[in-house]
């Protein structure tokens, strides 16, 4: 089972989510190249004009590990990703689950994507202000839960740090893209796991989405906010365990 | 109160009215805004402060709008995909910057802090929100970043301009070492065929020399043959010498003494000098030596000379001036002449090799080329200021 985390964030999005999985599945996690801790000088603007490179790192992984029956775990941008993967390489994946998933988040006929070109010039425009955010190292973080006391150590590793530029050019590669066209040719079930309220991607999209995928099963979580695996990881597990039971049973 | 008054001043009674600051009038009516909403961000209590900021009664927004809503749809996204799971992985986010949407439209930058408030079984419960007006820090900033991406730009600009640079300079680089290897396997190849060629006409000079009558007849063509050869020669000695300077890219400079070489160089040329009735002044009294080497400064100062002589107006007879003087940074030498001068369009020929701008008066056409090649090989240069009809100033810069 690979997680792959959403733009803004890292591979510690899954904090929550991944241990969970652990005792039944090989989990791999990752942050996309110009994320986290991945080599940012490998992240050539050129080649990752699209999310097909994306792709092609995560089937590159995933091949280095020599790992089958993949279960793709791709929040928000990264399900996207999630759906080109599987579509390059559909025999490697045996289901996809996309959190909050958006093939095109601008406004066409017909076509409710949630936001004006206005919209993303804005964000552009909050990411260039919050540059220190994106860029700088927090400080070493003492967190009031005793009860988890691993969070403390990964903290000092910063959250969601990246290199504003790339911030910026993945930003853009993300929020004005179309991949709507590549959502027909997949046809390794999925599982949409999408939030009641998401300002982000919108019950409209999920359902778009779900229209789309053939042999995909929607399920709208009762949260508000685009990373439920984040706000509300129990009911975030229970949903992606239910699928991938009754998709393919565990032996008890 | 006087502040010119020479009474002293009472000291403050404490304002008993200050004791009756409460928390509660210190939220509603802070300096900053704050609100508290639900972890979806649902608005549940806002300070009055911050109403006034937005222009929104309470019960306008209480429970019926979330903090998104109070933020440009751009800041929404951002809070939503960074600042939220900010707050929900590490309890707090600060300084973050977004603007606040009024209720009519406008807006208010301002910086955000939050704290998340966990319910005793951990789950989140309410986000405490602090809001900070940075409208003029706000204008500094983007004047700021405006400065800083056009820095930026003009840095893009320049290392573009400083890689063409490199690439055509490389180019040239590579064209003169061309040049050079060129030169060098001229001279070297073509002097077998010209001295075969010579032996050739020696030998045609003695078989003809039993036929007094041929001889005789043929005697202009032989010699105009053997003259061709001699220039042939001359020109490959001359080619050879290029070569020579050229490996000797920096020869030593020791300092020269300067007025020998003159003294010297004109007694070579005292001939030239006798038939054109020439007079020359020399004025190197303030810089006794020159940085440079021996055998190159008798080439500049002959070539200088010679030519002052050559190129000599057809109307008066040549006055020459060779003068130095002594700069911070230079030995400067200069030859003036009152000869045919050259016009300016001229001027950037005068170096190159083999260029002859007279056919009426024998040269090789090296002997500029070879001065300025040697001066800029010690990192100095050659310059000219000539009016047509008047005559000639050359200026050689000698580097300390």
């Amino acid at each position: 089972m690979v997680f792959v985390h959403g733009f803004g964030c890292d591979q510690q999005m899954w904090r929550l989510v991944a241990p969970a999985f652990e005792a039944e599945y090989r989990v791999v996690l990752l942050d996309l190249v110009g994320a986290g801790n991945s080599d940012l000088t490998a992240y050539a603007p050129a080649r990752y004009s699209t999310l097909a490179a994306h792709a092609e790192d995560v089937r590159e992984v995933l091949e280095a590990l020599d790992a089958h029956e993949v279960i793709f775990v791709g929040h928000s941008v990264s399900a996207m990703i999630g759906v080109l993967a599987a579509a390059q390489e559909p025999t490697r994946f045996s289901r996809l689950i996309l959190v909050g998933p958006s093939p095109h988040y601008l406004n066409e006929a017909g076509y409710p994507g949630g936001f004006e070109l206005g919209d993303i010039e804005e964000l552009l425009e909050a990411m260039d202000s919050n540059y220190l955010g994106w860029s700088a190292a927090f400080a070493p973080v003492v967190m009031d839960t005793p009860d988890q006391p691993a969070l403390t150590a990964e903290l000092t590793n910063s959250f969601c740090r990246t290199d504003p530029a790339i911030a910026r050019h993945f930003a853009r590669v993300t929020f004005l893209g179309d991949n709507r066209a590549d959502l027909p040719g997949v046809r390794t079930p999925a599982l949409i796991l999408q939030s009641a309220r998401d300002l982000i991607a919108p019950l409209a999209v999920g359902a778009y989405v779900h229209h789309q995928l053939a042999g995909s099963k929607l399920v709208v979580l009762n949260t508000s906010g685009h990373c439920p695996h984040v706000s509300a990881p129990e009911a975030t597990v229970a949903a992606m365990r239910g699928y991938l039971q009754e998709t393919h049973p565990l032996p008890v | 109160m006087k502040l010119d008054s020479d009474e002293p001043e009472l000291p403050h009674r404490l304002d008993l009215r200050l004791t009756q600051e409460s928390a509660e009038d210190l939220y509603e009516q802070a300096p900053c805004g704050y609100c508290s909403c639900l972890p979806d961000g649902t608005l549940v209590k806002l300070n009055q402060t911050l109403l006034a900021w937005l222009g929104y009664a309470r019960e306008e927004v209480v429970a019926r709008r979330t903090l998104q809503h109070l933020l440009t749809i751009g800041g929404a996204l951002h809070f939503e995909m960074h600042g939220m799971p900010l707050l929900l992985l590490q309890g707090y986010v600060r300084e973050l910057s977004y603007q606040l949407r009024r209720k009519d439209g406008t807006s208010l930058p301002v910086l955000l802090n939050a704290d998340l408030v966990r319910d005793w079984d951990g789950s989140p419960l309410v986000l405490r929100i602090m809001l900070v007006d940075i409208t003029d820090r706000r204008q500094y900033e983007l004047e700021l970043r405006r400065t800083k991406n056009l820095a930026e730009q003009q840095r893009e600009q320049l290392a573009q301009a400083n890689t063409a640079l490199q690439t055509s300079n490389e180019q040239l680089r590579r064209a003169n070492v061309d040049l050079d290897s060129f030169i060098y396997s001229a001279s070297h190849d073509l002097r077998l065929p010209i001295t075969n060629i010579e032996g050739l006409v020696q030998l045609l000079r003695e078989q003809l020399a039993e036929d007094p009558g041929l001889t005789r007849e043929l005697q202009p063509v032989l010699a105009m043959m053997q003259e061709s050869v001699e220039r042939f020669k001359r020109t490959i000695e001359y080619l050879s010498d290029v070569t020579k300077l050229q490996k000797e890219h920096a020869p030593p400079t020791t300092d020269v003494p300067l007025w020998p070489v003159v003294e010297d160089v004109r007694q070579d040329l005292e001939p030239l000098i006798a038939a054109t009735g020439a007079t020359l002044e020399v004025d190197v009294a303030s810089c006794p030596t020159v940085p440079f080497s021996t055998k190159y400064l008798r080439s500049v100062v002959y070539n200088l000379l010679s030519n002052a002589l050559k190129f000599r107006h057809p109307d008066r007879a040549p006055r020459v001036q060779i003068r130095c003087r002594s700069e911070a940074a230079n030995v400067v030498l200069e030859v003036q002449d009152n000869g045919l001068g050259i016009k300016e369009a001229h001027h950037a020929e005068l170096f190159i090799m083999f260029r002859r701008l007279h056919n009426h008066v024998e040269g090789s056409g090296i002997g500029l080329f070879m001065v300025k090649r040697s001066v800029e090989n010690q990192g100095g240069k050659v310059e000219v200021r000539s009016t047509p009809g008047v005559g000639s100033t050359f200026t050689v810069y000698f580097p300390r």
